[in-house]
């Protein structure tokens, strides 16, 4: 199959100096936006006790582990400000992302040991999901860094118990581990009942020689007598009875190593801990990318830098999204499927670091005369129509076939609306992608350039495609909402508005009300909200976004659970014809 | 030699950023076109000189009418 991968068709083509100077004030706007979520960001790794505090107790913070553990550059995080139920602290309290781990790559966890010795806090669970999700849709291991000192006390009724709650996570690894998928965990601190059970779950248990694992810690083993209430008297007792309490915590290496041997290792230094888990990585199930690699990787053939100029963050500008596609797959080269049909969608087979990927992208701007081919008025890209709609079926149930991981990018303000387009099936149309998606069992990822909106936004393999999507990225360009906000307030108030005139009422609070449903629709779709959320999974510099393609690549092709031979695809040649 | 500038779709002129005798460089977004919610960026199809502009912000254009012409 070489002379379909090795050299495919250029595109893209350089920016123009006239393109680069209408650009600059893009750049500019790109730039202040990234800083705002870097600042954001910045935040969440300084939350609780200073590294220096962490240090000064011998202990690494999780920074610092995650640091040493992962293989330089390849650490790519994920739900870094995610924070769903507003934690004051900021944070859900578990860091993770994908990275490589002496040369492979996996999915890593790991307790932020500064906010309150690794609590569980709202949210955690609902993160941990996404994790072990991930390490799920692409098979890949899961290494966790496991300091965890239990539950948040206080807001323990946010998150103990239900579907999704905290302990939802330790059936996760159960299934993880059913299913083949290894789960490392090195082990630092004091990790009572909940921290025990996310010590003990995993597959292999690294331990430093100072952590214990246990079913309560040592505060409730030595206070389990309820008496219905606290007065004075028991207040000073339970001082004095602190004061004087020396006993070791419960599960420390001498029990678990020594007595019950769950823990397979223990070792005297921090980075020990991290080298053996590095050491096992390296046995870890993995094929050579040369296995499935279609060329040799080959950087784009324009700057990735570029796409700061291509992508306007003012939602209303048309763009070339074949120029920013351009910017991210290998040499600029790809082999576009019915580029002669449904316009407003871009499909094609494209390489990253020499894997083939298959990319969907919504197209912008006007779609020429005659477009849609049903409707008397004039298509505009980011919407779609029926061929596009079509296309997509056929492309992604292709994919499947050929088992040709998929990358989205949805730029999309819905799906075509009126009589005119429910005649042209559209609503079927758009079920029917939901169905082929479904049925295609290969890795996804999205990255939200823009906007996502309407139906739309379901059915170009989101994360509502739960089983597809390893994760979605977000830009400083994205907002994500079911309708613009101008839009939803005018249905939510055009009735009214009727209303209240026919009665002869001053129609100002009606249009105060209008305003403020349009500014909450803002203010609730931007990048830093969407990511808080978890609409997206992390808000991504856009140069940054080839890093993430590349890291979803090369996870996907590392360890598939099905294949299909190259010279047994049928996609490239229907292509060819 | 002069090139035509035509509208690609129908819609409202929203935004004239050239002057009548200015320099201008191909690609340089020289009008802006407000159509089915978004906005349409028109470029200048080759460095020259603004020789005619026909369009006025508000105005509201057809396909193929004639927007500008540079020389």
């Amino acid at each position: 199959m070489r002379p379909y991968f090795e050299k495919m068709d250029p595109f893209g083509k350089e920016l123009k100096k006239g393109e680069i100077k209408r650009t600059e004030k893009d750049v500019e706007a790109v730039a202040s936006a990234e800083a705002e979520i870097a600042e954001a960001v910045q935040a969440v790794k300084d939350a609780g006790f200073p590294t220096e505090k962490i240090n000064a107790r011998g202990q690494m913070t999780v920074w610092q582990r995650l640091d040493y553990l992962v293989d330089e550059g390849t650490w790519r995080p994920l739900h870094t400000l995610y924070n769903p139920l507003d934690n004051v602290e900021g944070t859900t309290n578990v860091i993770d992302g994908i990275g490589k781990i002496s040369g492979k790559w996996a999915v890593i966890i790991g307790f932020d040991n500064k906010v309150m010795a690794g609590a569980w806090l709202p949210g955690q669970s609902e993160n941990i999901l996404r994790v072990t999700d991930l390490a799920k849709r692409l098979n890949l291991p899961l290494v966790w860094v496991v300091n965890c000192s239990g539950a948040k006390l206080p807001e323990q009724e946010k998150f103990y118990a239900n579907r999704r709650g905290a302990g939802t996570p330790f059936y996760r690894h159960t299934e993880l581990e059913q299913l083949g998928i290894p789960i490392l965990a090195g082990i630092y601190g004091t990790n009572p009942a909940g921290g025990g059970y996310q010590s003990i779950s995993p597959t292999i248990l690294f331990a430093h020689e100072n952590c214990n694992i246990a079913v309560g810690g040592a505060g409730i083993v030595s206070g389990m007598a309820p008496k219905g209430g606290f007065d004075l008297e028991m207040a000073e007792a339970l001082i004095d009875k602190a004061k004087t309490h020396k006993a070791a915590p419960p599960g420390t290496v001498s029990t678990h190593y020594d007595h019950t041997g769950f823990f397979r290792y223990v070792f005297e230094k921090e980075e020990e801990v991290l080298d053996g888990l590095k050491d096992y990585m390296k046995d870890m199930p993995a094929y050579n990318p040369k296995f499935f690699r279609v060329a040799e990787p080959k950087d784009p053939a324009f700057p990735v830098d570029d796409v700061d100029r291509l992508l306007p963050i003012e939602p209303k500008r048309t763009y070339n999204f074949d120029q920013i596609l351009a910017r991210l797959v290998d040499g600029s080269e790809h082999t576009e499927f019915r580029p002669d049909y449904g316009p407003e969608v871009y499909t094609g087979l494209c390489k990253v670091d020499g894997f083939l990927v298959a990319c969907i992208g919504n197209r912008q701007g006007y779609l020429g005369k005659g477009y849609p081919e049903y409707a008397d008025y004039p298509g505009i890209g980011g919407k779609l129509y029926r061929q596009g709609l079509i296309k997509m079926n056929e492309f992604v149930t292709l994919c499947g076939r050929d088992r040709i991981p998929i990358i989205w990018f949805q730029d999309t303000s819905g799906i075509d609306v009126g009589d005119i387009a429910e005649k042209a099936e559209l609503l079927g149309l758009g079920q029917s992608l939901i169905y082929s998606i479904q049925q295609t069992d290969v890795p996804m990822m999205l990255t939200v350039l823009r906007k996502g909106s309407a139906a739309a936004h379901y059915v170009m393999g989101g994360p509502t495609a739960n089983h597809h999507n390893a994760f979605t990225l977000g830009t400083v360009a994205t907002e994500i909402y079911v309708m613009h906000g101008e839009t939803a307030a005018v249905a939510s108030y055009a009735r009214r508005l009727v209303k209240e005139q026919a009665a002869g009422n001053d129609l100002q609070p009606v249009i105060d009300n209008m305003n403020k449903i349009a500014q909450e629709y803002h203010d609730k779709s931007r990048p830093l909200f969407c990511a808080k959320t978890g609409m997206v999974d992390e808000i991504v510099n856009l140069k940054d976004l080839r890093f993430y393609m590349q890291a979803f690549a090369g996870a996907a092709y590392q360890n598939p659970k099905s294949i299909c031979p190259q010279h047994q695809m049928i996609l490239p040649r229907i292509i060819k014809g | 030699m002069a090139e035509d500038v035509l509208s690609p779709l129908a819609g409202k002129i929203i935004a004239v950023n050239i002057e009548q005798g200015a320099d201008v460089e191909e690609d340089e977004e020289i009008l802006i076109i407000e159509a089915m919610k978004m906005e349409t960026p028109i470029y200048a199809p080759c460095d020259g000189k603004v020789a005619e502009i026909k369009v006025k912000e508000g105005d509201e254009v057809e396909e193929d009418d004639l927007l500008a012409v540079i020389e």
